[in-house]
């Protein structure tokens, strides 16, 4: 995984092992499963680009009789929606990452001290959580009739905010992979428990968080049952929420042929339709992909270090 | 106790630290356990958990006599999960294996690359996906096969449908954590191996999966944990919650959200709901305990 990028010899297998006709056909398979995987991808790209008759008549594909950018532009008709789900989105995603990894690294900081007698309480507190929960039904009633957060964005938040795997998997990391001796020798310079934390310990923390808030951040993005469960406004849809709207408009009008003309002349552009359903998933699972392939380092090295558990 | 109470002021610093998830994972993990007590009560809305009259096992006793509804979405919770596990497990250290036994490593890893991709893509917008692939009018499958399959509308695809699903979803991100513990062998005992004359087909089943045992251990300790949970997203939007499919495709946690969306049946949901939470929490300790037993190294407590 460590090796050095942009070197033609990584091309050639290594010198010490020839490479037989067994590679070649382990290569195949391979190659075969790759494209399982990216084939349906590529037809969200390929599909947001087709024209709508092609679609309609002969059904999608991936050589479309005819390409076509008015499933891209039809989405903008969901203008101003789009664009808040977006910011709701995105704001969900920073702000839930962020707090995450600092109450997160902060308790696992906390009960991987050696001599605080309290960190055996608090290690089991988190790991009960794992074992037993009240599942999603009293966590409804709760949440909206206790705590009264129904439309909240907070609900967006702290339910993904802690999780027991991954403040194991920072635990670990501090455990194995930061000497104590370097927080024993800021603590003899002066530096208080705080300081030694902030300077010391977080940034060292850093592969470690780099995939931890990448695997959150994903969790944040691709949420769409708390949504779903609890968000009422407009204002307040995330994106994958507005995905599912589209689809139950689709799946209203196919149920109710007998939608008066009118109305639907009145629906007009909302119609959703094929390419620009599309064009909108494509929108939606477009930043991740971009974003994935620079952190993919930190999160094989992270879950590499960081492992199951402790 | 004294000297506990110096020890923890002494170290009131990491109390304070270790505060902010504690009271997030009180208010959201552990006051939601206090509300399983619904399993016992008349709920009513209006009167609120601990306002509602309770009402002994009479909850449970729905769940018994409504035979098909429990039994349909136990058996099916449990035969995904078993069929994910397993068949999730094994494709995991294949791929894992085949990654790694591949040379030609700056090629495997822009494969590793796109095999990862699915993981990262909501069921929300699966769905959509999968929809152009089986639609009956639209749909990839049908148009060149020149069939008319209803999917939609016909339970006993979805059962093939769901495994290729997950496995495309999950496979190639899942093989990642076996390919790290393969990346940590120790080259030496191949060549040693080599040496002695054991093939490469020797080599794997005698070093390779022997190291690949612990963590698939931990990782099918891990999941038992949740045998009557499931993947929430992919049978509910992939299957676009199409009643005439519940046959094969309603699992507990399918049906919990269909019942709080129709805010109905409260009192048979939160018998099911309870019996899933004490299930998960019996097979943890269950499998906990054989861990223990077998290797101590990789039990989790």
């Amino acid at each position: 995984m460590s090796k050095r990028k942009g070197n033609a010899a990584d091309l050639a297998p290594s010198k010490k092992e020839k490479k037989g006709i067994g590679q070649y056909i382990l290569g195949f398979f391979l190659f075969l499963y790759t494209l399982f995987c990216g084939l349906p991808i590529l037809l969200v790209f390929i599909a947001a680009f087709s024209d709508e008759k092609a679609i309609t008549q002969n059904g999608f594909s991936f050589f479309p009789e005819k390409w076509s950018l008015a499933g891209i532009n039809s989405v903008l008709r969901y203008g101003s929606q789009l664009l808040t789900s977006y910011g709701v989105t995105i704001f969900v995603t920073v702000f839930g990452t962020f707090l995450g990894l600092l109450v997160m690294s902060m308790f696992a900081y906390s009960i991987s001290r050696k001599d605080f007698r309290l960190s055996k309480f608090l290690s089991i507190y988190l790991l009960i959580p794992m074992l037993f929960n009240g599942g999603q039904l009293s966590g409804y009633v709760i949440f909206t009739s206790y705590y009264h957060l129904k439309d909240s964005l907070w609900l967006l938040i702290l339910p993904l905010c802690v999780t027991t795997m991954n403040v194991i998997i920072l635990r670990t990391y501090i455990a194995n992979s930061i000497p104590n001796e370097l927080m024993e020798a800021a603590k003899i310079d002066g530096a208080g428990e705080y300081r030694t934390f902030f300077q010391i310990t977080l940034p060292l923390l850093k592969p470690s968080l780099a995939a931890v808030g990448f695997m959150m951040a994903t969790a944040y993005w691709n949420d769409w049952q708390n949504a779903l469960l609890y968000i009422t406004t407009d204002r307040k849809k995330p994106l994958q929420l507005l995905l599912i709207n589209i689809q139950k408009s689709i799946e209203f009008l196919l149920n109710n042929a007998n939608v008066p003309a009118s109305a639907r002349a009145a629906m007009g552009g909302n119609i959703p339709q094929y390419s620009s359903t599309m064009a909108t998933v494509l929108i939606v699972i477009g930043p991740i992909m971009i974003v994935y392939p620079f952190f993919q380092k930190y999160f094989v090295k992270g879950l590499t270090v960081g492992s199951v558990k402790g | 106790m004294k000297s506990f109470l110096e020890n923890t002021w002494k170290h009131r610093a990491h109390v304070i630290m270790a505060l902010p998830a504690f009271l997030i994972l009180f208010f959201i993990m552990y006051v939601p356990m206090a509300g399983l007590v619904m399993a016992f009560k008349n709920f009513d809305f209006s009167k609120g958990i601990w306002g509602s009259p309770w009402c002994g096992f009479n909850n449970f006793k729905f769940l018994l006599a409504s035979k098909n509804t429990f039994f349909t979405m136990t058996r099916n919770t449990l035969l995904y999960y078993l069929l994910f596990t397993a068949l999730g497990t094994f494709l995991n250290v294949v791929l894992a294996i085949a990654i790694d036994q591949f040379l030609f490593k700056r090629l495997a890893k822009t494969m590793q690359t796109i095999m990862i991709i699915p993981v990262f893509i909501s069921y929300a917008a699966v769905q959509f996906i999968v929809y152009a692939f089986i639609s009956t009018d639209t749909g990839i499958i049908n148009n060149t096969m020149g069939a008319n399959i209803r999917f939609y509308s016909t339970a006993s695809w979805w059962p093939l449908i769901l495994t290729i699903v997950k496995m495309w979803k999950d496979v190639g991100y899942g093989s990642v954590l076996y390919m790290s513990v393969l990346a940590g062998i120790d080259t030496e005992l191949y060549e040693a191996a080599q040496i002695d004359g054991a093939n490469k087909w020797k080599q794997i089943i005698h070093i390779t999966i022997p190291a690949l045992i612990p963590m698939i251990t931990v990782m099918l300790l891990l999941s038992v944990g949740n045998v009557m949970r499931s993947d929430t997203g992919l049978f509910y939007q992939v299957t676009r919650n199409s009643g005439t499919l519940y046959s094969t495709t309603q699992v507990i946690d399918s049906y919990v959200l269909n019942a709080i969306f129709k805010n109905s049946n409260f009192g048979f949901t939160s018998a099911t709901s309870f019996f899933q939470s004490i299930v998960g929490l019996l097979m943890m300790l269950f499998a906990n305990g054989v861990v223990r037993k077998v290797s101590p190294d990789d039990a989790l407590f």
